[in-house]
């Protein structure tokens, strides 16, 4: 018997088809890949997998059960981790998690064998509220509470975005353990290294199956999607020589704990910059103090020539920043978002004007101009958020995570408008979860527990620490990790 | 300060496109004209009297006749007994009840004062209060024609305000709360959205200026707040005639000054909020407080000694004692410039804290 | 059952944690109590009244030293000519003048108050103490008695105003916004999916809530009694059942905005629209239900806490007994069955 038969179903908001005509079946004990760009459906297509929303037509069956009429008995054999999981921010780490173990009828010992690789980690911190703990540890406790009791079916709505790459392999080890004992899973995820440890995928675009395969020949087969070819970019070639990030013997403390501890390195102009770092090592504080949102406990720091300590209201007149958690002003059209910063950083009308048709001609979204920023697509938001933050020519651009959730392809667009911002002189300093990006960057500093490990060129690292990819090497200095919370 | 334009340009866009706040614009101005001043009104009339007459005599009924002829009261009729009438009271089907004393007339025609009782239902302590005091009128004019006489000869005359219209009371201070609401509770929820989402992350790395970010939020509530105030007052004339007596730029002036109060603490509010409801809760908490204690529903005077010495920090209390003193006893300058002090001390202290608390780098 | 507990608990670790929050709904009734009770009244005192004459005669002399006497007036000045007088009022130096005609001792001419009508109520009021206190200084024919209230203390009308107000927020606001948070936290999915049952689900939420509320029933109460001197005459029993009756019926309240809002913030202002504005400005809290336009009153006649707080004044300050409210009670009654039917047949089971 199949676990999950979906059959014709489709599903609208309004005008908008979300789905369109789905049909696949998953068996049992399989573990089945969803995969597609933001916005293909993949959330509706969970919830009605899970109850959560009635198909307007079209059957589903979880586990031999309708989801119309028996879904009292779905719902007693499924577990699900929606992709937006936030955990009680006032409950402490255990709290949360004996409260989802209570729910679904088991107990925090019972299923600890289960949850043990991922929840070690973090088990230091159970006494801590889960509010203070950061964006990727937060997602670490989001897994132990989904996983920590035994559903007959698993629902996964990109569970690891995100989760640094080592996070991401014991993630996935753990998924293999339930699969050993019979539980179904279905899981969607951006990471093609993920999408590769799945049995079969589904890949879903603008709400239809586009094919059903193992995952090579899913991948084979929408290449240009998933493999796109890689970029040529000639390192060094416009590297110039003088300093535009220079720090010594940085620290930032809070209270006794040292989330950046002592840490130098500089940055050459033109360069791009990969700062790297698992989860909780101190990526964002060391950010934060670059762009003079924060104030560094000891040591110091320049950037484009100006002391983070003493300058931080110069500094931020010469770079550009674009953070994960925010793009642009959502109620806000597209030409009206970039006049804003384009006044911030003291154009006048005329210039604003001509140079934000240049910008979005180069984009090749004219057309969108008056669109509101809401109403665009992850992707789209990301290229205009970055196009947004190197629009006053800045020395440097900061950019935190700026690809999360996205498909290879809108990744790789997205590495091209770096590269062009770099061709320009502009300096980059990108933090990423994704190693293939890691490969693109002129140069790359791996940070644990505070510190800078490693720094140097990808060939540089990869030949330093005798390892075959950016990915071995992140795994190999990463898991030297003695603390894990910033 | 060239950026501004495109900061105020920006609040004016998102509210727009919000999708509550244009139609609280447009309704809350009508709301507060068109709707309050009915609502609160606290005005005492149809006071309700039993009468439980043990006398039954010519003189007694006229007493009767007289309270029943009054139009200050709605006379429910006679009881046979004190009991009977404050059963009326229990079910509320009377306010008022008096008795008239079995020797009513003998004590009168003899020359001696009789002893009329008149028990009000004080749970509202004023229409008890004032439905005792206007019957105890009639009553006393009725036994002692020598009162009578006297209370012919006092005449009241009613100053500013010749009908006792509650409206005309209401209508000035009802400023205050198109006040509060639109430069105190707008802006401050409007920052905390952006902390929220994350915005003002990406505002602080830019070369905004605390001073610029945050007036390029409040002027567009300002704007926008004398708009509204312009409306009511506009509104106060169409539907109830009723104007302003005194210089309407004092009226604005005194706006201006409170919502420098207001903007500024809820300015400060929210940047030590992390949540909107936090914010909220925390205002509505002192606000409620600063409302009752204003003077705008009851009189400052009547209070204790040491809630009125709270009238001194409260700039709610300065501005409804000054815009009523402009806009219904037609007060200038000179009666208000202590009010206008005040709140401009108030106002500039609030500011610098609130500009204080806001950190841009910590 | 032991799901249903640690759900219980989880939400009261939720209430708990949250400091600023409880502060704010420990301290206002507390706060509200001691305002009502102590610091707003209508009292007549502290009246700052000139005196206009331009002959000081005895009689006039006699008639402005019992002003004087009084506990309600305060001679502040006087002047020769009401415009004098005027200008002291505008000025808000004073709030009335007693204006003695020049042969006032002959009897010929006679008293005119001339009193600051801004404050309508307030007019009259120093008008009637004032003509009392001159001509009838000792009350004589009449024997005023003020029933339930001899004191007069606002305390007394505006504490079951108080509890009618707060338990609706507590209620109906934070449950629906716990509710409401949940979902937009993206945890209901997962509540929803889980094999609790939805229902069991809501009923937690409301539970520590509930009791939330009864604890601050209980503080209300016995801050009445034992702090403003309210005499809790009625019956402590039905004061209890009626309260039961109206916080099922704000939690009933609250689990219709929670199924309406998408958002805490939208959940709080539908709270303050659909709630609190017209709890505070049609029930008969502040302002007199019989005042009002009579479009307004039958607007009133459907909000809840209008039937609240009647039937708790007449229970708690008159002492009357369970028949008198039974009017009030009966449509308590009434509108919870129907809200509560609502409530429960519009849950979502799904999302949507």
């Amino acid at each position: 018997m199949n676990a999950i038969e979906v059959n014709n179903v489709s599903k609208s908001y309004g005008k908008v088809k979300a789905l369109d005509d789905v049909s696949f079946t998953v068996g049992q004990g399989e573990v089945f890949g969803l995969i597609g760009p933001d916005g293909a459906g993949k959330t509706s297509l969970y919830r009605i997998l899970c109850t959560l929303l009635l198909p307007d037509s079209g059957t589903v069956a979880v586990d031999g059960f309708d989801s119309v009429r028996q879904m009292t008995d779905i719902r007693r054999r499924v577990g699900y981790m929606p992709g937006k999981f936030s955990l009680y921010e006032d409950l402490t780490v255990e709290e949360n998690l004996a409260f989802f173990a209570t729910l679904f009828g088991t107990t925090v010992e019972e299923g600890y064998d289960s949850i043990r690789a991922i929840y070690s980690q973090i088990e230091r911190f159970k006494n801590r509220r889960a509010g203070a703990l950061s964006g990727g540890m937060k997602q670490k406790l989001a897994l132990s509470c989904a996983l920590v009791h035994s559903p007959s079916v698993l629902f996964l709505d990109e569970p690891t975005t995100g989760v640094d790459p080592v996070s991401r392999k014991e993630f996935w080890d753990m998924l293999g353990a339930l699969k050993d004992r019979g539980i179904t899973i279905v899981a969607s995820t951006p990471y093609l290294d993920e999408v590769c440890r799945c049995e079969r995928v589904a890949f879903l675009d603008h709400g239809q199956v586009r094919g059903i395969g193992t995952p090579d020949e899913i991948l084979t087969r929408f290449a240009d999607i998933f493999n796109p070819p890689g970029i040529e970019h000639a390192t060094g070639s416009e590297v110039h020589e003088e300093n535009v990030i220079e720090v010594e013997h940085l620290v930032k403390a809070f209270g006794s704990f040292h989330a950046v501890d002592d840490i130098s390195f500089t940055v050459k102009r033109g360069e791009i910059f990969g700062f790297l770092g698992a989860n909780g090592a101190g990526k964002t504080t060391a950010m934060h103090m670059l762009t003079g949102l924060n104030q560094p406990t000891s040591g110091t720091g320049r950037v484009v020539g100006y002391d983070i300590r003493t300058e931080h209201e110069q500094i931020k007149k010469h770079i550009g920043y674009m953070s994960q958690k925010f793009s642009l002003y959502e109620d806000l059209t597209v030409a009206e978002n970039i006049r804003l910063f384009g006044g911030i950083y003291g154009m006048n009308d005329a210039d604003i004007a001509r140079k934000t048709d240049e910008m979005l001609e180069r984009l090749r979204f004219a057309d969108h101009k008056n669109t509101l920023v809401a109403s665009l697509p992850l992707g789209w938001k990301q290229k205009l958020a970055f196009s947004v933050s190197i629009f006053h020519e800045p020395g440097v651009v900061f950019l935190d995570e700026p690809t999360g959730g996205v498909d290879p392809a809108t990744r790789r667009q997205f590495w091209e408008l770096i590269y062009d911002a770099a061709s320009r002189g502009i300096t980059v300093f990108v933090t990423t979860h994704y190693m293939d990006e890691a490969e693109y960057c002129d140069r790359i500093s791996i940070m644990v527990d505070g510190k800078i490990k490693a720094i140097g060129t990808p060939s540089e690292l990869k030949q330093k620490f005798n390892q075959p990819d950016m990915d071995h090497v992140f795994t190999y200095l990463a898991r030297q990790a003695t603390r894990s919370s910033d | 300060m060239k950026t501004m334009k495109y900061l105020i340009q920006k609040e004016f866009t998102q509210i727009r496109r919000n999708a509550f706040l244009p139609k609280l614009i447009v309704v809350f101005p009508i709301m507060i004209m068109c709707v309050m001043p009915w609502v609160m009104n606290m005005e005492v009339k149809n006071i309700k009297v039993t009468i439980v007459d043990n006398d039954r005599s010519t003189l007694s009924q006229q007493l009767v006749h007289s309270i029943e002829a009054s139009n200050y009261f709605i006379f429910k009729g006679q009881q046979p007994t004190y009991r009977a009438a404050l059963q009326e009271v229990e079910q509320s089907r009377a306010d008022v009840v008096m008795v008239i004393p079995q020797d009513y007339s003998r004590d009168l025609t003899l020359g001696k004062q009789p002893q009329v009782l008149i028990a009000a239902n004080a749970v509202n302590g004023t229409k008890g209060a004032m439905g005792g005091a206007y019957l105890s009128q009639i009553v006393t004019a009725h036994v002692n024609p020598d009162i009578a006489a006297m209370q012919s000869r006092v005449s009241t005359l009613f100053l500013y305000n010749k009908n006792l219209n509650f409206k005309l009371f209401m209508i000035p201070a009802l400023f205050a709360i198109v006040m509060m609401l639109m430069t105190g509770f707008l802006p401050a929820l409007n920052i905390v959205g952006e902390k929220e989402a994350g915005t003002i992350e990406q505002i602080n790395v830019t070369p905004v200026s605390k001073w610029s970010f945050i007036l390029a939020k409040l002027i567009p509530y300002w704007v926008i707040a004398l708009f509204v105030i312009t409306v009511c007052l506009l509104l106060a004339w169409a539907v109830y005639g009723i104007t302003s007596v005194g210089p309407l730029a004092l009226i604005y002036l005194l706006v201006m000054l409170l919502a420098l109060f207001w903007s500024s603490f809820g300015l400060m509010i929210s940047n030590y909020s992390d949540t909107m409801q936090q914010a909220i809760f925390v205002m509505w908490f002192f606000v409620v407080m600063m409302l009752l204690l204003s003077g705008l529903f009851t009189p400052t005077r009547s209070m204790p000694s040491w809630a009125y010495a709270t009238t001194y920090v409260n700039p709610m209390s300065y501005f409804i004692e000054a815009v009523r003193t402009v806009f219904i006893r037609g007060g200038g300058l000179s009666s208000i410039w202590h009010q206008i002090l005040a709140l401009l001390g108030i106002g500039s202290l609030m500011a610098t804290w609130a500009v204080i608390s806001y950190k841009k780098n910590s | 059952m032991k799901q249903f507990i640690s759900f219980v608990i989880k939400e009261g670790k939720h209430i708990l944690r949250d400091k600023r929050t409880m502060l704010i709904l420990f301290g206002m009734p507390l706060v509200l109590m001691l305002i009502f009770g102590f610091a707003i009244t209508t009292d007549v005192k502290n009246v700052r009244a000139i005196v206009v004459t331009s002959s000081m005669d005895h009689l006039t002399q006699q008639a402005v030293d019992r002003l004087a006497a009084s506990e309600y007036f305060t001679i502040v000045q006087v002047v020769a000519t009401p415009k004098d007088a005027e200008r002291l009022i505008r000025g808000q130096k004073a709030d009335m003048a007693i204006v003695f005609g020049a042969d006032f001792a002959s009897k010929r001419s006679g008293v005119q108050f001339i009193v600051d009508g801004a404050d309508p109520n307030m007019a009259q009021q120093w008008t009637n103490y004032a003509t009392s206190v001159m001509l009838n200084p000792d009350g004589g024919a009449v024997n005023t008695k003020m029933l339930y209230n001899p004191q007069m203390r606002s305390a007394y009308n505006f504490v079951p105003a108080i509890m009618g107000m707060l338990l609706m927020l507590v209620c109906a606001m934070m449950t629906s916004i716990s509710i409401v948070r949940e979902k937009e936290k993206g945890t209901m999915e997962v509540l929803l999916v889980s094999p609790v049952k939805p229902l069991m689900i809501i009923v937690a939420k409301a539970i520590p809530y509930l009791v939330l509320a009864f604890v601050i029933l209980i503080i209300i109460l016995l801050m009445a009694r034992f702090v403003l001197g309210v005499p809790l005459v009625g019956s402590l029993f039905w004061i209890i059942v009626i309260s039961v009756i109206y916080i099922l019926l704000a939690l009933s309240l609250g689990l219709l905005i929670s199924n309406v809002a998408k958002t805490q913030l939208v959940a709080l202002l539908l709270s303050a629209m659909v709630l609190l504005v017209p709890i505070v400005m049609l029930s008969g809290m502040l302002f007199p239900v019989e005042s009002m336009p009579t479009v307004l009153q039958w607007i009133s006649a459907i909000v809840p806490p209008r039937y609240y707080i009647e039937a708790m004044r007449k229970l708690m300050i008159m002492g009357v007994g369970i028949k008198e409210v039974a009017r009030e009670v009966i449509i308590l009654v009434g509108m919870v069955t129907l809200l509560m039917t609502l409530a429960l047949v519009k849950f979502n089971k799904r999302l949507e």
